[in-house]
């Protein structure tokens, strides 16, 4: 994932790109979606830990995206209001989620909704995956999206509507609380 | 430096969480935001859209449920409200037939209130005239200070009798209708009551009597017209007293006092008067 190209394209596309949109252009269209899915789907899934529902989440941001485009107002960056769109159905969506997973919680216990989990340790990936899990909500998505996803702080900010210190506050906080879960690893940082 | 080597662990940990698929499915995803932007919105998720045509996914059961039992509430509704229409529209009618119900002015009530002759028996005939009109007039039958109100059964409150007005047939008029009649017949009964009680001499007495017979007559056809007609047993009385008020309006000052007798035969033989107290579901006529 290359932020770089993401900001250049975004930068010098984005007036013209939502001009052609609201204009009606079907190719304008795939070519937003081309640009900016894969950030999307990504995050999506990294929040759902679920490939439905991570595409469902996707499709239904860019859905809303386009409806809404022609109400864009440009005081952020196209990137940044697709994020916020992305950002707001997915936390909708996981609260859906989490309510209805409670009450099937007794059969699906114990069951990984996690895809493809790759590298680090067994224990660790799993120790890492349950304590980024019990952050709160405000601190996983700042967490998720600064450290594992390399959003900037700035991107964050506009995506979930807080100021620049409340992110980094809100990711210091996350990180304190997996120093604390995962003090078993010390070693693992501290040599 | 710990800091550091803790941000660096972490980070490089954390990219195993709900780490993506290496590959995006973009023309899977793309072709289903096509179809469903074809198909018209719909609520996801509560801020996103999503359209039909997608494969099913573990919410669609839930949103299927809520939708179905909204459609059946819907339905059910829509069916409880035909049907109280249905049952209503009568009722409606009827309700113009109460604004057709005409009660006497005070001015009339004090005039048959005030009899020529001082005979005890006619004042007693017209304060139980004031009496009806009065309860016809303000549309609430109290009995000694007891509301009584005009629901299935109504209570005559000094004799403990008990007048059952709706409920029982189910060709019974609704409680509109019952009210209406209520009120028709005390208006009735003070015509009737002042008429026996009014001094044969005074014809400016038979005139103000003929015209408020004429008025109650108007009242009786549309009440035989409406529900109320169809009620075995108010359609004979009212169509008494629709004979009753017959004769008391072609009565004119110079009437023979045969034709007055033949009136005052017909209250006594079909026992008009009698029969409309026992239909009044209120004892103020006998006092309290």
């Amino acid at each position: 994932m290359e932020l770089a190209a993401y900001e250049s394209r975004t930068s010098v596309n984005d007036i013209q790109l939502i001009t052609r949109v609201v204009a009606g252009d079907a190719a304008a269209e795939r070519e937003l979606y081309e640009t900016y899915v894969d950030r999307i789907y990504r995050l999506a899934f990294r929040l759902a830990g679920d490939d439905e529902l991570a595409r469902d989440f996707t499709q239904a941001t860019f859905i809303r995206a386009f409806e809404k485009i022609g109400s864009f107002r440009g005081d952020s960056s196209l990137s940044t209001w697709l994020h916020s769109i992305g950002v707001s159905v997915a936390l909708n969506g996981l609260r859906k989620t989490k309510r209805q997973r409670n009450r099937e919680a007794p059969m699906e216990e114990g069951i990984s909704i996690g895809a493809s989990r790759i590298e680090a340790e067994p224990d660790l990936k799993e120790r890492m995956a349950r304590a980024i899990d019990g952050l709160a909500e405000k601190y996983r998505m700042v967490f998720v999206m600064h450290d594992v996803e390399g959003y900037t702080h700035e991107e964050i900010s506009g995506a979930l509507n807080i100021p620049i210190g409340t992110s980094k506050s809100h990711l210091f906080q996350a990180r304190s609380k997996l120093r604390v879960a995962l003090a078993d690893f010390a070693p693992e940082w501290v040599s | 430096m710990t800091e550091e080597n803790f941000e660096k662990f972490v980070k490089e940990s954390a990219q195993s969480y709900n780490a993506p698929p290496a590959r995006v499915p973009r023309d899977e995803m793309w072709n289903a935001i096509q179809a469903q932007r074809a198909a018209g919105p719909r609520v996801v998720y509560g801020g996103g859209l999503r359209l039909s045509g997608v494969s099913p996914r573990r919410f669609h059961a839930k949103v299927w449920l809520g939708a179905a039992a909204a459609a059946m509430l819907l339905v059910a509704t829509g069916v409880g409200i035909g049907r109280w229409t249905a049952s209503t529209a009568p009722r409606a009618a009827g309700t113009q037939t109460i604004g057709a119900v005409i009660v006497p002015p005070p001015e009339k009530v004090a005039a048959v209130a005030t009899p020529d002759a001082g005979l005890s028996s006619q004042q007693s005939a017209v304060q139980s005239t004031a009496a009806a009109v009065e309860r016809s007039s303000t549309g609430d039958v109290r009995s000694g200070g007891q509301r009584v109100s005009n629901g299935s059964s109504l209570t005559n409150g000094g004799e403990g009798r008990v007048a059952t007005i709706a409920g029982q047939d189910s060709r019974a008029p609704t409680s509109a209708y019952q009210l209406t009649t209520v009120r028709y017949l005390s208006e009735a009964e003070a015509l009737l009551t002042s008429f026996r009680a009014r001094n044969p001499a005074d014809q400016q007495m038979d005139a103000q009597l003929g015209a408020w017979a004429r008025q109650l007559l108007t009242n009786t056809r549309l009440l035989l017209d409406s529900p109320v007609g169809n009620d075995p047993h108010r359609r004979p009385l009212l169509e008494d007293l629709e004979l009753v008020l017959v004769q008391i309006v072609q009565q004119s000052p110079g009437t023979a006092p045969q034709d007055r007798e033949l009136i005052e035969k017909t209250l006594q033989q079909e026992h008009v008067l009698t029969r409309l107290r026992t239909a009044i579901p209120a004892g103020a006529q006998h006092g309290s």
